[in-house]
């Protein structure tokens, strides 16, 4: 019965195992055996106290851990609905007609080697440390991101299923809606995913560089009066958040495909 | 020498095999047995999805019956070895090697020095007509010529048993008869004991030394022809209609 | 349009297209916006001007480059070694998975540049926290990928070299490493591209010379030009490298082509 469980169960035993080992020998050689400063390497418990306490406590940078991941997340969803809102729509135009494509890709493929958070130090000169700044950033990101998946995936689209909608007499604008978007789904919800994840990461830079709340203020902040428990408990967050971003996408592009096939 | 005097090659005794299914348990096949000899050319002729493929994977090593006990040249098969080749129905070459590169692989395998691998390879490679192509990625091959290398690939470990799934399965009609041809040739140059597996009983009288018709699910012995015609055997001659005929019922 | 002449209309609206962008942004920037936007006329003069000659700081324009492209290079290659050995033991075996696949799903989905305060308080200001970080950047994405690719090796292609008498270890190097590459290599363009991202937010943060500093400092100093200069030299070394890659994905990936 035992070994039956075991043999069942092994693979998740060890995965488990082998987190109990990392956290214990993290444990064992900072908080037991003390083989670094507190200010090098925080001790497991003392990482965890931090957490619980940065839960209400405003100390030592002015907002709560609530407080801060609120300020990024609105920033970052602000910027990303707003560039993806306007990129889809245009990788649509500029893979469906062809004279878009001829006069807008020339000045976009200047524009897209340049990684998002590349922009910061120019749209701060221009717009401030304010949320603007901030939100222009995750904006070029998201928008970049969008527009480039969604061309390619509009792009794929199978001439033979073009020509079937030929056949039956269907208007370009049906072909489009009916057959080239449909197509592109999945591409586009790709799209939105990397600039989601691009976003939250530019986001986190641009908030190291020039804000006064937010997780990358925070972790940044805590880097500057050396307490690196604040920093992991920050970075341990921003990963945490930019996952659920991410599973939601996935929940969200399930429900769209599942809507269009049921139509 | 007769055919009934040459040695026995593979020996399946009273197999059987079943897969466990969500609705619960699926006998695929049940109670198969069969010998084959030496240079003896055999074909599973059966309908449909009824365990073909699971005898070919049973005698190739890929799985290993419930029941019964499967010999090849006097050992039991308990995984893939270097003495059965199996051509695969979806052919399944490698994509990143050449034709060379695939029909020498085996052989690489087994530490055979560059210089001879190639040689042996090249000379199956001609044996199945594909000279000139020896650089060229499956890709850029037609169906045909990707089973012909298929053939090449499984012919140059230089097995004593050649395993075929269904190798022409996937092509269309005319492909079909010219590889059939082909294979036939190619067997007559390079004799082997050959199971081949098939739904298309022309193929079945065109190829084989005895065909064995075997049931619907779950895979058994149905009944046994000889196929004595001469070859190389018209599709069109009396006997090959009538043959035809008396197996289809 | 025959297919000469789609061409040549192509080219045409590409030079018209960049044209009306360069014009506007010449226009724009006369009246008003003209104190905040420099045209782009001081920022290719100054690109230009930097480029070999005079300097940005202490130094020119290619050497900055080469600086970035250094630790771009030094951690990227570290993160795609390491990754794809990583990522091929883990799709081939259950143990290595079973040990490793939750640290790394724990690890993955922090930025790489959120690593950075951490990465300053553990190994200091110097080049080495910076290639940590983009080893990290490329790490990640290389290993998922590597990962996944070695778990979807098609079936047949492991029962075939089996039966060609391939063992164990010959089935790693032989069958599951090749029918990962292609998606090993689209790994490392996201991670190329990624790690092109973090040396410059590295750069922003802490450094004396690269791309990453001329902006930040062009930031500090009030001068736009210079921010738009980095960033036109940022873009076309980021052109430059994914052109690169494709070169060498074409010439390792031929087999994945179908096309003539």
């Amino acid at each position: 019965m035992m070994i039956k469980f075991l043999k069942k169960y092994k693979y998740l035993l060890i995965s488990l195992a082998s987190v109990a080992v990392v956290l214990l020998v993290w444990y064992l050689l900072i908080d037991v055996m003390k083989m670094t400063k507190s200010s090098v390497f925080p001790g497991l418990e003392k990482t965890f106290r931090t957490f619980i306490a940065k839960l209400t406590q405003k100390k030592p940078d002015g907002a709560t851990l609530g407080q801060h991941l609120l300020e990024s997340l609105k920033v970052c969803l602000l910027g990303y609905s707003i560039g993806a809102v306007l990129g889809i729509p245009l990788g649509i135009a500029m893979a469906w007609n062809k004279w878009c494509d001829w006069l807008i890709r020339p000045v976009f493929d200047l524009i897209r080697p340049v990684p998002g958070l590349a922009w910061t130090p120019m749209f701060i000169l221009i717009f401030g440390i304010g949320i603007e700044a901030k939100a222009m950033v995750i904006f070029v990101n998201s928008f970049v991101a969008c527009i480039v998946n969604t061309y390619t995936g509009i792009r794929q689209t199978d001439e033979l299923h073009l020509w079937v909608g030929d056949v039956f007499g269907a208007s370009s604008w049906q072909k489009l809606t009916k057959i080239a978007i449909p197509t592109a789904l999945p591409m586009i919800f790709t799209g939105l995913r990397t600039a989601l994840g691009g976003s939250w990461m530019a986001l986190v830079a641009a908030e190291m560089l020039a804000a006064s709340k937010g997780l990358g203020f925070m972790i940044q902040q805590a880097r500057y009066i050396s307490r690196p428990d604040l920093v992991i408990v920050g970075m341990l967050m921003i990963g945490i958040v930019g996952l659920v971003l991410d599973i939601i996408l996935q929940k969200i592009e399930t429900m769209v495909a599942k809507g269009m096939n049921a139509q | 020498m007769s055919v009934e005097q040459k040695r026995k090659l593979i020996t399946c005794t009273n197999i059987d095999k079943s897969f466990k299914v969500p609705e619960g348990i699926h006998q695929v096949v049940s109670d198969f047995s069969l010998e084959a000899r030496e240079n003896e050319f055999i074909c599973l002729f059966g309908p449909g999805q009824c365990g073909k493929t699971t005898l070919i994977n049973l005698i190739a090593g890929f799985e290993l019956p419930d029941q019964g006990s499967i010999l090849v040249a006097g050992k039991p098969v308990t995984s893939p070895g270097p003495e059965r080749g199996v051509v695969f129905q979806n052919i399944s070459l490698f994509p990143w090697l050449t034709v060379m590169g695939n029909v020498e692989y085996g052989l690489k395998m087994a530490g055979v020095p560059k210089k001879e691998r190639q040689e042996r390879a090249q000379k199956y490679i001609d044996l199945v007509g594909l000279q000139g192509f020896e650089h060229a990625y499956p890709v850029k091959l037609s169906g045909g010529m990707r089973q012909r290398v298929g053939i090449a690939r499984a012919y140059c470990i230089e097995p004593k048993v050649m395993l075929m799934d269904e190798p022409f399965g996937a092509l269309d009609a005319q492909t079909r008869y010219l590889m059939q041809e082909e294979l036939q040739r190619i067997w007559q140059t390079e004799k082997r004991t050959v199971i081949f597996v098939t739904n298309n009983i022309e193929e079945a009288i065109y190829l084989a030394d005895r065909i064995i018709v075997l049931s619907n699910c779950p895979a058994t012995v149905k009944k046994e022809y000889v196929i004595g015609l001469p070859r190389p055997r018209q599709y069109t001659s009396p006997e090959f209609l009538a043959l035809r005929k008396e197996i289809q019922q | 349009m025959n297919k000469k002449q789609k061409n040549i209309t192509e080219l045409i609206c590409a030079v018209v297209s960049i044209l009306t962008f360069l014009i506007l942004w010449h226009i724009g920037v006369k009246g008003e916006l003209g104190r905040l936007m420099p045209g782009p006329l001081p920022v290719i003069r100054m690109f230009f001007a930097t480029l070999f000659g005079g300097t940005i700081g202490s130094r020119t324009m290619i050497i900055h480059i080469l600086y970035s492209l250094i630790r771009v290079m030094a951690g990227y290659f570290l993160g795609a070694a390491v990754g794809v050995v990583l990522g091929l033991s883990m799709g081939w075996s259950r143990l290595v998975e079973a040990v490793f696949s939750p640290l790394f799903r724990i690890i993955r989905p922090i930025p790489p540049i959120a690593w950075i305060p951490i990465s300053i308080i553990w190994i200091g200001l110097g080049e080495d926290a910076k290639i940590f970080l983009i080893f990290l950047a490329s790490f990640c994405y290389v290993t998922l990928n590597a990962w996944s690719g070695a778990k979807n090796v098609d079936p047949d292609y492991l029962r075939a070299a089996r039966m060609l008498g391939a063992g164990k270890r010959q089935l790693l190097f032989t069958i599951v490493l090749p029918a990962s590459i292609p998606s090993i290599f689209a790994g490392l363009q996201v991670a190329l591209s990624s790690c092109w991202a973090t040396v410059l937010a590295a750069e922003m943060v802490r450094s004396s010379e690269g791309l990453g500093w001329i902006i930040i400092a062009g930031m500090n100093n009030n001068d736009m030009v210079q921010i738009m200069t980095g960033i036109l030299a940022i873009g076309l070394v980021g052109m430059l490298l994914s052109m690169i890659f494709r070169k060498v994905e074409a010439r390792l990936c031929q087999w994945n082509k179908s096309g003539s």
